[in-house]
């Protein structure tokens, strides 16, 4: 059954009481130690978009009560304050002490190089770029700055974003968060035709690495799906190149008629060029700009480097498209089809199913203490597992932390 | 430094024995000074410290690359021509033990402590006042050898341990492809640190240096970087504390003298909108085309043709706005109209309309924001498909040569701002266009804030009126 939007009503308390994994949210956002999430900023979203920021829940059951009380339709996570947000108003200041560092990227950035679709709509060859997106920051977080509680969702529509938990992470400054952002920010913006300069010999190891991602994808999925050089696209391919080189390649490419042969032909001529000394040496990494520009992450970088911005909560169910908001691996994004995430429509179809089928051949045993978490009756089941690994992984690195902390007592 | 109960006049400073006070040029400041000082001398070397300080910003501002020789080269001429030799002494790089070299240090050392009571006051003050001591430090810094600087690190108890040879080895080839401007053989003969990169979030920003698992791994050349930060960070923690230490100080000269002094020399912030002349907002794109600097003139018409506009500028152009004197209730409601041509009243009422509160300072932190300098917006960073920034900074050259076609500057003013774009002076580039669109009447000193171009922009207009009444 597809999802409609008239149902979410009537879909969505069977979703907060059954489904949602609120145990491990609590978990999540406690970091050990209940005061944090009393003093979490959590927003919801309600019925009629009526919006209430500035909430907080001092215990497990008041968050889930106020779920189920209030059925929002999204939930947004803002920062740790100094103190509980909803007693704001005794405060002359809100003071954030911590949060994790977010990433947001959203495919309506790519819309100028993508011809599959555009707006709010996705397919399986434009979230190539999310694929390509989500493998270079999740590398770049890991091996270069040793992050380690990474947590990728699906934003329910069109986007992914992107948690950064490690316990250094959360209590960053804004200047801490903005450099990492912006090394990771290759794309400059503004109104300039080029976006992407490697202007020295040398390039840095964390292009270099990134290079390496997109090398995987970019014949396939660029050069030929979004056909980037076929048409009149050709003209806005050019008008990256320096306009002393421009005419050169003009004439060459518009001898050939797909997109790939095209760059082919860019490609070989490229390196000709190079090889008779004809390449400044500022363009001799051209090639690499160009494929840079055309697939490397462009993130909505404000919501990184700010430590009181919102970002959406995992398992959100997505108004619009009813899709949950789910946890995903970076490592099997290929095979990740934002077309096949299970709708909220689907979930009940599921449990109830299931429900169906083991009640026959199990009467009566309901209460026993077996009795099997809801979310492992339908295929939300893969993305909770995800989100339990991403708790773990916390809770052994705040462990780690504890006993270094103690030994340190100790020899004081 | 206690300036309590400091109403007795003079009393000779006690010199203790300044070599072992003051051994070298530069200075972390982490010791107050000892002694007494009178209230002339206390005057005194507070206005001096000041103009250093200015010195070293305004050469920035004419468009000397910092830290280049150039500039430096000028603001030895300048400080000379002030009268302030002694801090050029400090510039030399000699660490010389002489009896000038003490005093030059000592006066150093006064002067910092002295205006630290004028600049703990407000965020912004602070933050004008870091930056010009930590260029002021790197410039001491920069001109020492290997063996004073390593006298310093020493005696403040900054200690830097190489990575072994073996630990270099390995990563031999990521140091060689991730180390800036650095050329293979300087690679392989200097020595290495390993340095949290929370130590060095410039070098990082920038990616100018091999990072791996959370460390930096940086050249001794760049050492400058992790000093910096602590001192950046020790002077930010000093001033937040004497700012709460402020009351205690009841001397009424003292505290009028120190009022005075950052509000006369620090040029203009433009935080407090000018409410003499109230903008009418439906003139906006008649002042727009007049008036407004490229930058600001870009982010209107830009929002006229898109009725929308990302959070960076929303916010550099609305802060613009207010400090011209667009009323709170005009600007909300000229933002509404814009944005709603593309989106109903709520979805603005809910996303939008906080931000222009926000400016205000009428929601959230309750903070009055100051509208953006020039140097504010040129070091701002600027994402695909934004459109705040500086013009002369941010876009393609041939752009800029259009947008100056479009705004009827002249052929040879157009030339000669792009060769002042090409060579990164964006701001002098900026005071040209103005005078190319104001009848070669020039402003009356280079373009510093949006909002000085409009300002002056608006009196020659006016100016011009009165002439024909
Ligand atoms: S120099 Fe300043 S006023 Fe001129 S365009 Fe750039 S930012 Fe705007
Ligand atoms: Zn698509």
């Amino acid at each position: 059954m597809a999802f409609n939007e008239d149902h979410l009503p009537d879909l969505l308390p069977l979703y907060y009481k059954r489904l949602f994994p609120h145990s491990l949210f609590y978990q999540w956002l406690s970091y050990g130690d209940s005061q944090i999430f009393a003093k979490r900023e959590i927003s919801f979203t309600l019925f009629g978009d009526v919006y209430i920021r500035f909430q907080s829940f001092d215990r497990h059951e008041q968050f889930v009560q106020e779920l189920h009380k209030k059925l929002p339709i999204k939930i947004d996570i803002g920062a740790v304050y100094q103190q509980r947000p909803k007693d704001r108003l005794t405060f002359k200041k809100l003071l954030p002490v911590q949060k994790e560092m977010v990433f947001d990227i959203d495919m309506t950035d790519y819309d100028d190089v993508r011809i599959c679709c555009s707006g709010a709509d996705v397919c399986s060859k434009c979230w190539k770029f999310m694929a390509i997106a989500s493998k270079i920051i999740d590398a770049t977080l890991r091996e270069d700055f040793g992050f380690r509680n990474i947590l990728w969702v699906f934003s329910g529509r069109r986007g992914i974003h992107c948690w950064v938990a490690d316990h250094s992470v959360r209590f960053l400054g804004d200047d801490g968060r903005s450099s990492i952002a912006e090394y990771i920010q290759v794309l400059k913006g503004g109104m300039t035709a080029k976006k992407v300069s490697l202007p020295n010999e040398k390039i840095h190891h964390s292009i270099v690495r990134s290079l390496e991602v997109v090398d995987k994808y970019f014949v396939q999925s660029l050069v030929i799906e979004q056909d980037i050089l076929g048409g009149d696209r050709l003209n806005k391919f050019l008008a990256i190149i320096d306009e002393d080189l421009r005419g050169t390649f003009k004439d060459i490419l518009g001898k050939y008629k797909t997109s790939e042969e095209r760059w082919k032909a860019f490609e070989s001529t490229f390196t000709d060029l190079c090889q008779k000394g004809q390449i400044p040496r500022n363009l001799k990494n051209l090639k690499e700009e160009i494929k840079l520009q055309y697939c490397y992450p462009r993130l909505d970088i404000q919501v990184s480097k700010g430590m009181n911005h919102l970002l959406k909560a995992p398992f959100c169910v997505h108004p619009k498209t009813g899709k949950v908001s789910v946890p995903f691996n970076p490592r099997f994004i290929d095979n990740f089809d934002p077309a096949k995430v299970p709708t909220i429509t689907l979930l009940d179809q599921e449990i109830n199913e299931y429900d169906a089928k083991t009640k026959t051949l199990s009467e009566g045993v309901e209460n026993s203490p077996m009795k099997i978490k809801d979310y492992k009756k339908t295929s939300l089941l893969k993305s909770v597992v995800i989100f339990e690994q991403f708790i773990r992984s916390i809770e052994k690195d705040l462990k780690a932390l504890e006993e270094k902390n103690s030994e340190v007592m100790e020899i004081i | 430094m206690d300036f309590t109960a400091r109403k007795r006049k003079s009393i000779k400073p006690v010199e203790e024995n300044p070599c072992s006070q003051y051994p070298h040029d530069l200075n972390m400041y982490n010791t107050p000074p000892t002694g007494e000082i009178t209230l002339e001398e206390f005057e005194t070397l507070a206005i001096h410290r000041l103009q250093l300080l200015r010195t070293l910003e305004q050469n920035s501002l004419k468009g000397h690359k910092i830290f280049s020789d150039e500039w430096k080269r000028c603001i030895k001429e300048e400080l000379t021509k002030l009268e302030l030799k002694k801090f050029v002494r400090l510039m030399n790089g000699l660490d010389g033990q002489t009896d000038l070299d003490y005093s030059a240090r000592r006066t150093d050392h006064l002067s910092h402590y002295i205006l630290r009571l004028a600049y703990c006051r407000s965020e912004d003050l602070r933050r004008w006042f870091i930056n010009r001591e930590l260029e002021w430090f790197k410039l001491r810094f920069m001109a020492q050898n290997q063996n004073t600087i390593n006298r310093f690190l020493e005696s403040n108890k900054l200690i830097y341990v190489p990575i072994t040879e073996e630990e270099k080895d390995e990563i031999l080839n990521e140091l060689i492809m991730s180390t800036a401007n650095m050329s293979d053989i300087t690679i392989r003969t200097t020595n290495f640190f390993k340095v949290p990169f929370d130590e060095v979030y410039s070098l990082v920003r920038n990616r100018r240096i091999f990072v791996k698992m959370g460390y930096a791994y940086i050249p001794t050349s760049e050492l400058i970087v992790c000093v910096q930060a602590k001192f950046r960070a020790n002077l930010s923690e000093a001033l937040s504390v004497a700012n709460h230490r402020l009351p205690s100080l009841d001397d009424d000269r003292i505290n009028t003298f120190l009022l005075n002094l950052y509000n006369s020399y620090t040029g203009k912030d433009y935080s407090t909108p000018n409410s003499e002349k109230e903008i009418d907002i439906r003139n906006l794109d008649n002042y727009s085309k007049k008036h407004f600097p490229l930058c600001m003139k870009h982010l209107h018409e830009t929002l006229r043709a898109s009725h929308h506009l990302k959070h960076d500028s929303r916010l550099q152009y609305g802060l613009f706005l207010k400090a011209i004197g667009v009323r709170f209730d005009d600007a909300l409601e000229f933002w509404r109209e814009e944005f709603t041509k593309i989106m109903d009243n709520d979805k603005f009422e809910k996303n939008y309309s906080y931000n222009v509160k926000h400016a205000y300072g009428k929601v959230g932190s309750m903070v009055n924001y100051s509208p953006f300098s020039c140097l504010k917006i040129i070091m701002g960073s600027v994402g695909a498909g934004d459109h705040h920034g500086c013009p002369f900074k941010h876009w393609d050259a041939s752009l800029v040569k259009r947008k100056m076609m479009d705004c009827g500057v002249a052929s040879e003013g157009i030339e000669s701002i792009l060769a002042l774009v090409k060579n990164g002076h964006f701001q002098i580039a900026c005071t040209k266009y103005f005078e190319f669109t104001h009848s070669l009447q020039a402003p009356s000193t280079t373009i510093n804030h949006p909002n000085q171009f409009f300002e002056e922009s608006i009196n020659i207009a006016t100016g011009e009126k009165k002439k024909i009444v």
